[in-house]
Formats: C-alpha cells, structure tokens, sequence
C-alpha cells in the first residue's frame, strides 16, 4: 500500500498491474526501461551540449583573432633578395656583414633610444596647430611643454625627424614592445610553440642585436627585461618596477642618472671600444602622471618640462655615429589611461635625431613637421607612420637584417637624405625592395606553415564578403602588386634616373601598405556577423535549457526522448536547409551549416517544450528568486571590469549570504532532529566557505588591496613550509570526515570501509609524500651535509619517485575506485532481532530516527518486492530484519564517485590547494544534509501531525545545483587561479609525466584548473540521491536528477553567454583583453567542460548507483 | 514535543505595537531623523578617520536608542498584559517604579547588546567576507554600530525568550517596526557593501564607510516600512 504509494507520488513507476502478472518479468522489464531511458538522457544532454559547442565556436571564429609564430629568424648573410634570385636578378645591396650592414650599407654604428611612455603626439607639437585656430582654448596643462622635438626638427630638418607615430591597439606597454620590436600586429591568440611566459620567441629586434654580438644597455621599465631576458648588458642595465603607477619619479630619476654617464663617458673616450652600441631608455613618469592625475595636471606639465630638459640633453652629448630615437609607446586617454584604440591613445610620437645630416623629405613642400597626428601631405597621405614602422628603419639603418615577421616599411624620410639632405630616391626604392622581399617571404613561409587556420589570402576573402567597406584587396591584388613593383625594379635597373627610383620606391611602398592592411584586417578586426551568429543560437540555447530545467512539467528524463528527436529534426532540416541558402548567407558555407543546424536543434526543443505546455521559468518562491538573483547578479556584474576583478571575493559574499539564509531556513524547521541537522551544517558550511576564502591569488588589478597566500610568496611559484602540513592534515582529517557523514545514517558498511578507511586514506597519504618531496626537490633538503655525512638524492631520482608514486596514486583512484564503484553493493547492513514488544519507533543513531534505521517486516520469500514500512502492531512472533543504512543507500553509494575523482584532482593541486579542494568536499557534504533537513522526509506521510512536516521542501527547488555552482566558482579562485591566462598551472601537466604526451598533458592542466567544477558537477546527481528512499520509482529519482542536472549546467551556461554577450559588445574597451576576454574564455570553457563530466562521469555513474541499488531492493 | 507550548508560542508571535502616548510618538518620529541626521552631519569625519567617529558616535546612537527603548517600545513584561484596552482608562502607576521598570531592562539590553551581539555580529561580518587579519578596530566598530541598530529594542521588547529567538533568527517572527529596523540595518549593510570594489578611487569606498551608510539608511528604511507597510508580514522562505 505505501509503496503503491511512493510510486504514484514519483510519477512514473511501473503500473500495479505490471506487477501482478509476474515479479520476475516486470521487474526485468522496469530495467529494461530504466536503462532505455537514462540511455536517451544521456543522448539529450550530449545533443545540448553539442548545441553549445555549436555556438560557441561560431562565436570565438569571429570574435578570437589568431595569428601562428613562426620561429624563422632573419640572418645577416641571407638576404630575402635570393628567395627568388631569377625574379629579382643579381643581388645588389646586401654585403652579408654586420660590419658594413647586413641587407643594405649600414648608416649608424649605435643608437639611443629613448622610450617616453604615453607620449602622445599633441604633447609634442606646438599649440595652438596653427595660427588661424589661436582662439581656440588656452594651452593645457600637456601643451608646448617639450617643445625641444619639434623646434629641432622644424630648425634642422636634414638632422631630426618629427613624425605622429600610430599605435595597433591593444595600447598596452607590453603589446606596444612587441610590435615595436618584432613589426608584427599584435593579436590575442599567438599559436606559437610557447605554453606560457612572457618572453618574445619571434624574431625581433633585440634578438638581432644579441645576434650581431651588439652590446645593448636597458635602462627604465622592467617590461623589457621579461621580454628579453639574458638579452641586455647586466652590468649596465637597470630595470625598475614598472608596476607602481603611484610614484612618477623614481623610475624617471634611475634612468637619468644611470643614462647621460654612459653617454658623456663615450664621449670623454671616443676612439677607445665603447662599452655599449644600443642603449634602451625606457621613462614612465608621463604615464604614471597620466593614469594617476590625468594629462591636464601640473604633474604631467612637469614630467613633460622634464623630458624636455632629458631629450636636450641628449641631443647636446649625442656622439657623430650615433642616432637617437625619442618615441612613445602609445599615447593616453582624456584621462589619462590607455589600453583601447580611441585616437588619443594610438597618437603616439616618434622623434629621430642625428648630428650627421641624415634626413630628407619627400615632399620639399613639407618641411615642417606636422602639426597634428592626422595631417596629411598634398597627395592626401597622412603624414603619420605606423608603429611597426620603426623595425625595419633602425634595422636597416644599424646593419642590421630585418626581423623575420616585420610587416612594417621603412620611413622614407629616414633613407632618403643620406649624407646630403637632397632626395635619393635609388636609396629609398633598394631598402623598399629588401623590406618588401622579407615581407613576401614571411607571407609565404606564413601561408605554407602547416597549422596555419587559413591561409591568407583565402580568408581574406571569405571574411570580408560583407564587410561594408570598399572591395577588399584580395591575395591576387597583392600579388599583382608585387610582380608590378619588381618589373617596376628591372625597368629602373636598365635605365637608372631619380624618376624611375621614385616610381619603384612608391610601387614597393604601396605592396608593403597593402600588406599591412590585409594583414591587419584579418588579425585586428572581429567577424561581426559571426559574432551575432554565435551569440543568438548561444542565447537561443541557454532559454532552451532554462525551459527544460525549470519549467517544463512533468517528468523530466520522460520527456527528454522527444525532445531530442524533435531537436535532432530540427538540425538535419536545418543542416539541409544550409545547402539550399548558402550562397545567401554572409558566412561561409561551414559557417552556416553549423547555424542552422544549432539553430533548427533549438527550434525544435523549443517545439517539443512547447508542446508539452510548459511554463515560463520565472522564479516563483522565495529561493526561486535567491537561485534567480545569485546567477543574474554575477551575470550583469560581469559587464564591470571591477567586478570581474573582485569576482572571488563577491563570490564568498554571496555564498555566506545563500548560507546565511539556509540558518534562517534550517532554524525554521519544526522537526527538532531536521532542525539540529540544518543548522549545524549550515554553519559548519559558512565557516568552511570562509576559511577557504583565505587562500587567495591575486590578480595584478586586485593590487595593492590583495595579498597572495596561495604560495609561499608573491613572486614564487612553490608552497611554504607550513602550507606543506595541509596534505597531511588532509589525510589524517578528510577520511574520518567523510566516514562521519556516512556513519550518521547507518551506512558505513561493507566496501565503504575499504574504500574510505583504507584505500581513499592511503591514496591521500601518497599525495601527501608527493608534495613533500616535491617540496624537497625545490629546496634541495636532500642535497648536502647532514649529520650523518653526505646524503644527496639526485633530482632525477626524486623526479622517478615522484613520477611514480603520482602514477600510483591515479591508478588507485581510477582502477581501484572504480572497481569499487562498479561492483561495490550497497553499504547496508542486516541485523536480525527478535521482536520486541513494541514494534514501532526504534529509535536510531542520533535521532535519525525512522530515516535511520527503517524496521521492516520481511516475508522472506518476496523479501525483495514487498517490503513495506509500515509497521504492524499485531504482534506476530517472528523474527524481525533490520536493515541498517537503509535511508542513504542510494546517495552513499553514489557519493563514492566524487571522492574517487577527489583523489585524481587533488593530486594535482598544489599543497594549498589540497587544503581548500577538501574543505569543498566537505562543503558538498553539509550541502547534501542542510537540503535534505530542508526537505519533506520520506516518511513524512506517516506522521500524523501536520504540524512536524517541513515547511520546505528544497531539494526540489533549484538551490542544490546552483549554489553547487556557485561554489565550484568560488573554489576555482581558491585553488590559485583567476580568470586571467597567465595563472593556469601548467605545471600541474608534469605531475605525472615527464614529458608532454597528447593527450593526457593537456587534460591534466583542465583537471587541474577546473577541478572543483569538475567535483561540483560530479556531485550534482547526489543532491536527488542523498536520503533518498531506495524504493522510490527509478523513473523519478532520474527526473530529479535530470532536472538538477540541467539546472547545474544552466548556471554556466548563463555565466558563459553573459560573459560572451559582454566581451562582444565591450570590445572596444581598454580592459577587453586583461579582464573580459580571459573570462569569457573561462566562462565557455567550464561551460564545455561542465557538461562534457556531467554526461560522462555524473549521468553514467547514476545508472550504476541506481542499478546497484535496484538489484537489491528491486525494480 | 508539546503542541501547547507550540501553539501558545506561534499565537504570541504578533507584531509589537508602540506605546500610545504623546512622547512616544513623537520620538519614534524623530528617532529616524536622529539617526540619519547623526550619520551624514559626521560622514566627512567617517571618511576621513573612520575608527575615531564610529567610537564617537556609538554613545550617541546607544543614546538614541535607549531612549527609543524607554519612551516608545513596550518592555518584555507589558507584553504580557495588554489589559488596557483602548477605551480603558491606564492605571496609574507609581511614577519611581515605572522608570524603574524601563531603565533596567534597558541597561541589561544595552549590556546583552555589547557582551552578546556585537562579537557575535562581529564574526558573522568576517564571514561575510571583512578583513580578517587587518583593520580590525574598523570590523568591530561596525559590528558594534550594527548590534546598536539591530538588537538593543529586540532585547527590551521580547527579553530573551528563546522560542522568540529562533523566531527572529529565522526570519519568523512577524514584522514590526523594531524588526523592521534590524533586519533593515542588515540589509542595508548588505548593500552598502556592493560599491567596495568599483573602481572609482572614491575615498568613500573605504571599508567600512559604504556599509555603515547602508547600515543606518537601511535602519531608517526598515524601520518605516516594517511600521507602516509591512506590519505583520511574514517573511516566507520557501
């Protein structure tokens, strides 16, 4: 009769009639069904999960700009010329020597190059830009205040070169010093052969100067030395911090005092060696001022008064060989900041100076230098040049060969008035030529690399089919160009004259010009309609998830079949209708293909949802709209750079606030038992949550208001001492932990014991060791005298052990566990007692009362089909059964699948790490009891008090999975990452190999970074299957499942379409690539790899906890 | 379990009235202006010196409230006899033993609100995310400025009857005005916090200057409300 009950209650069961025909058969046949089923929700939520790829990929091939490395390096004695030696002819210009100039004569023994940071162009000219605008505004604060740049070039213009130097954005120093070294643009995603690290692989201009044996002197910010590290002169080089944006002087001051030495003591000595041939002088005070006080500050006039007096200076002690370089790296915002592409922050300013006449101009009618950054000669070009653009000039102009992937071309100013000041147009069309023979054959070495996405010019077309712009030059128009430039070449070669050179010189000039731009727009510009595209089947499938996960009625396994054959409809027709339409369609056919595909899956969801009458999931009850808000808050909050930054801590806020409210709700309960329960988990979880926020890794932008404590140190990357005791602690406290959890309810039992008292200890006790000598590898404990003479370890056998004893620990997590996992039977144990004289209430361990302990009265022959609960006060003397664990069966016996994944995950976490992956485990475990104290008991029918039964019934709202969610969020700040690529621990792929092997390397580093994801997502079906009656109907235990599930996954979902709606539309912000893009990457990432463990790892195991269940009590 | 003493305690759970009386009125009245008025007069000394003006508001504001306490709440005793019904004329009592009788237990609730609810209020704010390991005369001057606002007239209205306890902490109890104003304070601290990590480089944004602006804006709030358009909800948290 009550089981009847339980069945009708969970909806759908199997009929009584089934059952009367025979146990046996319908019992098979219930198996039979249950499988079938879990086999098609699995099959759905694989089919969502390939809608989200789907999406997801549309959106990143528009939106993530790609560009391969390429390791060439440009060498003095092979000159680009020879690529194609019948094309070009005979060689000409290239000596082959660093003495007399690589590619072409050389013009400068050394240089100094005087970086300004944030130098923008209009701090440089004269205000007002001309006379006739005098009324315009009263000087600000930044204007005519280093006037000595353009008075020079103004006065002296065969001696220095006043030019508007263009900035590619992002306008950060570290992208601006890659440019400006390697000629390259600066995309996000550099494919190259370089996991991590800031160090510049490309061929570059440093590197070239190492090369040619130059000694280069670094003075000023330290980002050089991270870019270059082992590069500059260490004796000479002084490097400040770069970080402390509040001190505008210290740095400024260094460099001066450490610079005009170097340059009076080559002066004093001239004739002797010198001691330097490059020096690098990199100032940041008008940066610093900039961000700190904004350009309109007396600060900034002062730095500006400064620089003046540094730049005359040098002028006045420049030695005859030598040519100076005065330039910005980017410019600034009205405010000061930098980091986008708005005008003021690409203006930047590049002065050259020489005391030999040097520079000639183009144009005679323009001598003056101009004006404003964006004016323009009579022939309607802007005077400026890009940034790229100084590569190939100082290369050229110190001897040196052009780095392999520059795109930039050389200033003519700069070429054309050698020695004389008067136009020498052959001069200009040879180095024109050689820059444009590298350029052609980085293009070519570029198309045929073998992982190159596309090749150039193929992409080049396909992507600006739409594009509103002018006809787009394709490859074909580049090579045109090209052929007609060397033509061009041959035809002046046979009948020399200034004319002619010109012509070459312009014709090499347009090739490289048109280069740039088809390079620039394939690595700097974003696929908008790809984009869209993304993000509308993105959105499309997240409101599909939601409808599924929170509002479709009924049972959610059972209507998942119909779902997927509509959603799987929906595709092929929409695949088909690709073939059909896409020669309409602004994408490519793949393109396309994938949207309408993604698109005719969520239509027809939609359809089946749709039919099935569902609701709109709009939050209903107070926790509805907790869970609602919890999620929609982080989603809108991640469209401001300070909340993205702060993100861990507004995490720990909003979990102690969830928990806070489940106090409130646990101290509401009437059942006294449920009450104690509730309320000391809740606080138990509240204080773990913020234990766990101690340990922390700072994000730069979090300084100084952060303090890492995830290593020993800021600047380190190895645990302390102490942190070393964790793993220990782990091991002695986490087992009995666990055992306490399963021992409440009867249920530690059987293969519980080994796994949990033996094996799962053990497994810990060799992370333990791991990281100890790990620890000692690092510290070189082993090495050295001891009192008991020398001991030395070799690092290579530590290495071995460690090597192994990770190995050891991961083949017992994954063999043994899930041996354990598969075979184990339920922890339940029977103990036979003779009746007692009263039957009912045999009160259990600590009050768990009628859940604990369940006294059944078994007919031993239909032992397993006709238990029931009820017990029969006709006191029968016969012998009663009391089967022990009976309440948790499924929920512990699930729950051993999270801890064997523990282990894995674990191993992989640094010391800290461990500490705050095992205070989550614990947290999912009080999660489990404050939900099931929150929740009618299942029993609760038998009571007779209405007053007793719980007033909330949480495990079937959608607190379990989200805040599941929110947690794994929180964890993953806790075990040292931050949503920027340069906190993932690659190293974690070297625990145990010792190589990288595809594709287990890689996995290991997405263990490693989304472990509590991982551990969350892995927990989720352990909310519907904690204390959950072993009777209930399969069929409604996999809907509770199913829709936790779902409603786990949605969470992401969310956080990655937000994220990604917000980097679309902030992607001309300063702040897309240091704080929205990393999360956005992050976002769709967990989301993916969420998904991928919840159908693989979680949905597969329920089939065998349920099963393994079943079998015992039946089906 | 007896369903008596259940049932008396959910039947006593009504909204606490004001006293009727010229006094009390008035002051509840000013008592929200006092409040507020005190906070923003000193809130460029709060920016400036944070420690140095929560210590020299908190005897004002206990000032406040005790004499919010005693002219305007019925002490826990009275509760229990609401024998004057409107019409009815008071007796009058003897007017030493009635001082007497709202002083103490004003004295008590102010002392329960030191030793009791503000290290208490103290570690539930480091939960929720305040520095641990600095500031922590900041920490626990907020904390004892949230306890004034929060508990003194829960103390001298319900004393400390625990099934009212467990009531008020789990958001049972039925709303009123001095309910109102402490879960009010609590909401509004925990709205005050939310501007902390914008970048705006505001001096204001220092701990804790934006969650006791929110602590006493959200006391003001509550109180209103839980006088006037709540009185005798219930929150449900289902």
């Amino acid at each position: 009769m009550d089981d009847g009950e339980l069945q009708a209650e969970s909806g759908n069961g199997s009929s009584a009639s089934d059952r009367e025909l025979n146990p046996e058969v319908a019992s098979k046949q219930r198996e039979v069904q249950f499988k079938a089923a879990h086999g098609l929700l699995v099959a759905f939520f694989t089919f969502v999960l390939l809608l989200h790829i789907g999406g997801i990929s549309l959106f990143l091939s528009g939106f993530l700009l790609t560009r391969r490395v390429l390791d060439e390096k440009s060498k003095c004695s092979e000159s680009p010329l020879y690529v194609e030696p019948s094309a070009i002819g005979e060689h000409a210009a290239g000596r082959g020597t660093y003495e007399d100039g690589c590619w072409h004569e050389k013009s400068f023994d050394k240089a100094v190059i005087i970086v300004i940071d944030a130098l923008r162009y209009d701090f440089a000219a004269p205000y007002p830009p001309s006379s006739a605008s005098v009324s315009l505004r009263r000087p600000r604060h930044y204007h005519n205040l280093i006037p000595v740049l353009y008075e020079t070039a103004a006065q002296q213009s065969g001696n220095a070169l006043l030019l508007p130097f263009i900035a590619d954005p992002p306008t950060t120093t570290l992208q601006r010093l890659k440019g400006l070294t390697t000629g390259t643009l600066p995309t996000f995603v550099e494919g190259g052969s370089n996991f991590a690290g800031a160090e510049i692989l490309e061929d570059n201009l440093v590197g070239q100067l190492k090369t040619a044996g130059k000694k280069v002197v670094h003075l000023g910010d330290d980002t050089w030395t991270s870019l270059f590290p082992g590069h500059f002169h260490p004796n000479l080089s002084h490097a400040y911090d770069s970080f402390n944006v509040w001190d505008l002087h210290t740095v400024d001051n260094g460099v001066t005092e450490h610079l005009f030495p170097l340059l009076r003591f080559q002066e004093t000595v001239s004739g002797t060696e010198a001691d330097w041939d490059v020096i690098i002088a990199h100032y940041l005070g008008v940066d610093h001022a900039g961000h700190r006080y904004g350009p309109d500050h007396l600060a900034m006039s002062d730095k500006l008064a400064q620089m003046d007096e540094v730049v005359r200076q040098a002028i006045s002690s420049l030695p005859n060989d030598t040519l100076l370089v005065v330039m910005g790296d980017h410019g600034m915002d009205p405010k000061g900041d930098h980091g986008g592409e708005s005008d003021l922050e690409v203006e930047s300013t590049l002065f050259l100076y020489s005391a030999q006449t040097h520079f000639g101009t183009p144009d005679t009618t323009l001598i003056a230098p101009p004006a404003t950054a964006r004016e323009r000669d009579s022939t309607g070009r802007e005077r400026s040049v890009p940034q790229i653009d100084i590569v190939p000039t100082l290369s050229l102009l110190l001897g040196l060969p052009i780095p392999y992937s520059n795109l930039g071309k050389p200033i003519p100013q700069a070429f054309l008035g050698r020695k004389t000041g008067k136009p020498d147009w052959k001069n200009l069309a040879e180095v024109d030529r050689i820059t444009a023979a590298q350029v052609h054959r980085y293009h070519v070495a570029y198309s045929n690399a073998p992982s190159s996405v596309t090749k150039l010019s193929e992409s080049v077309q396909e992507d600006h089919k739409t594009d509103d712009e002018v006809v787009p030059p394709t490859g074909d128009a580049l090579d045109t160009l090209w052929r007609k430039a060397l033509q061009r070449w041959k035809a002046a070669e046979k009948h020399p004259n200034q004319d002619k050179w010109r012509e070459v010189a312009e014709t090499f000039d347009d090739y490289l010009s048109e280069n740039l731009a088809v390079n620039q727009r394939q690595w700097a510009s974003f696929n908008l309609p790809l984009m869209y595209s993304g993000i509308f089947v993105l959105v499309g499938s997240v409101l599909v998830s939601a409808l599924y996960a929170r509002g479709a009625h009924g049972n959610a396994s059972g209507i998942a079949p119909p779902l997927l054959l509509r959603g799987l409809l929906g595709s092929l027709s929409g695949s088909a209708l690709s073939f059909l339409i896409s020669g309409l369609s602004p994408l490519s056919f793949l393109f396309t293909c994938v949207f309408l595909a993604v698109s005719g899956g969520i239509v027809g969801i939609t359809s089946g949802l749709a039919s099935l009458s569902s609701k709109i999931p709009l939050p209903a009850s107070f926790w509805g709209w907790i869970c609602f808000l919890s999620v929609l808050l982080p989603c809108i909050s991640f469209a401001s750079n300070s909340f993205t930054i702060w993100e861990d801590e507004i995490l720990l806020f909003s979990l102690v606030t969830s928990g806070v409210l489940l106090l409130a709700s646990s101290l509401r309960q009437r059942d006294p038992q449920d009450r104690a329960i509730g309320t000391l988990n809740s606080v138990v979880f509240l204080v773990l949550t913020r234990t766990a926020s101690l340990s922390r890794l700072c994000r730069e932008e979090q300084m100084p208001y952060c303090r890492s404590t995830y290593y020993a140190s800021a600047t380190s990357s190895t645990s302390s001492s102490w942190q070393l005791a964790i793993p220990w602690l782990a091991t002695v406290l986490l087992p009995s932990v666990i055992r306490y959890f399963y021992a409440r309810t009867k249920n530690y039992n059987g293969s519980a014991i080994i796994w949990i008292g033996f094996a799962f200890r053990i497994d810990l006790f060799l992370i333990a060791m791991y990281w100890l000598s790990d620890a000692a590898d690092d510290g070189d404990w082993l090495t050295g005298k001891s009192l008991y003479g020398t001991i030395n370890v070799g690092k290579d056998t530590l290495k071995t052990m460690r090597i192994t004893i990770a190995q050891v620990v991961l083949s017992v997590a994954f063999a043994a566990g899930y041996a354990t996992f598969l075979y184990a039977s339920p922890f339940i144990s029977v103990r036979t007692e003779d009746p007692a004289p009263e039957l009912t209430g045999s009160i259990g361990f600590d009050g768990q009362t009628s859940t604990a302990t369940t006294t059944t009265d078994i007919d031993v022959n239909t032992a397993f089909t006709t238990i029931t609960p009820k017990p029969k006060p006709a006191a029968k003397p016969k012998q009663k059964l009391i089967i022990l664990g009976y309440a948790n069966t499924l929920g512990t016996h699930y729950f051993l699948l999270p801890t064997l994944w523990f282990l894995a995950l674990v191993l992989l976490q640094k010391p800290m790490g461990q500490g705050t992956l095992s205070l989550l485990l614990t947290q999912i475990l009080c999660l489990l009891e404050i939900l099931d104290a929150n929740s009618p008991s299942p029993d609760h029918t038998t009571h007779s008090d209405e007053e007793i039964s719980p007033i909330t019934d949480l495990r079937n709202s959608a607190v379990g999975p989200t805040l599941l969610a929110l947690l794994a969020l929180f964890h993953f700040f806790k075990t040292g990452h931050q949503a920027t690529l340069s906190s993932i621990q690659w190293e974690a792929a070297f625990v145990p190999l010792r190589t990288i092997r595809y594709p287990w390397s890689p996995l290991l580093v997405i263990l490693n970074t989304f472990a509590p994801q991982i551990l969350c997502a892995i927990a989720v079906p352990a909310l519907a299957l904690w204390k959950r009656h072993p009777r209930l109907s399969q069929m409604g235990l996999l809907s509770d499942i199913a829709r936790d599930m779902a409603t786990h996954m949605l969470v992401y979902a969310a956080v990655a379409v937000a994220t990604v709606i917000e980097a679309a539309w902030l992607r001309r912000h300063l702040m897309l690539y240091r704080v929205f893009m990393p999360r956005m990457l992050m976002g769709v990432v967990m989301l993916g790899v969420v998904e991928v463990v919840g159908i693989a790892v979680a949905l597969m195991g329920v089939r065998t906890s349920i099963g393994s269940v079943k079998v015992v009590f039946g089906w | 379990m007896a369903p008596d003493t259940e049932s008396k305690t959910l039947q006593s759970a009504k909204p606490i009235e004001l006293l009727h009386s010229q006094p009390s009125l008035f002051f509840a009245n000013l008592q929200p202006i006092l409040l507020l008025g005190t906070v923003l007069f000193s809130f460029k000394s709060l920016v400036a010196d944070p420690v140095r003006t929560l210590l020299g508001l908190a005897p004002t504001i206990a000032i406040v409230q005790a004499i919010y306490c005693v002219v305007c709440l019925p002490s826990t005793g009275d509760v229990a006899a609401p024998t004057t019904k409107p019409g009815q004329k008071k007796k009058a009592g003897k007017p030493g033993q009635d001082i007497w009788a709202k002083v103490i237990p004003t004295f008590l609730s102010f002392t329960l609100t030191i030793v009791l609810s503000a290290p208490l209020l103290y570690i539930i704010v480091i939960l929720f995310g305040a520095p641990l390991t600095t500031h922590h005369l900041h920490t626990l001057l907020f904390a004892l400025h949230l306890a004034l606002l929060t508990t003194p007239h829960l103390y001298y209205v319900h004393g400390l009857d625990a099934p009212t306890w467990l009531r008020l902490a789990s958001l049972q109890q039925p709303i009123d005005e001095s309910y109102g104003m402490s879960l009010g304070a609590c909401v509004g601290a925990w709205v005050g916090a939310i501007p902390i990590p914008l970048d705006w480089d505001r001096e204001w944004q220092k701990w804790p200057v934006t969650v006791v602006v929110g602590m006493y804006a959200g006391a003001v709030v509550g109180k209103l409300a839980g006088g006037y358009l709540f009185k005798g909800w219930k929150i449900k948290l289902a």
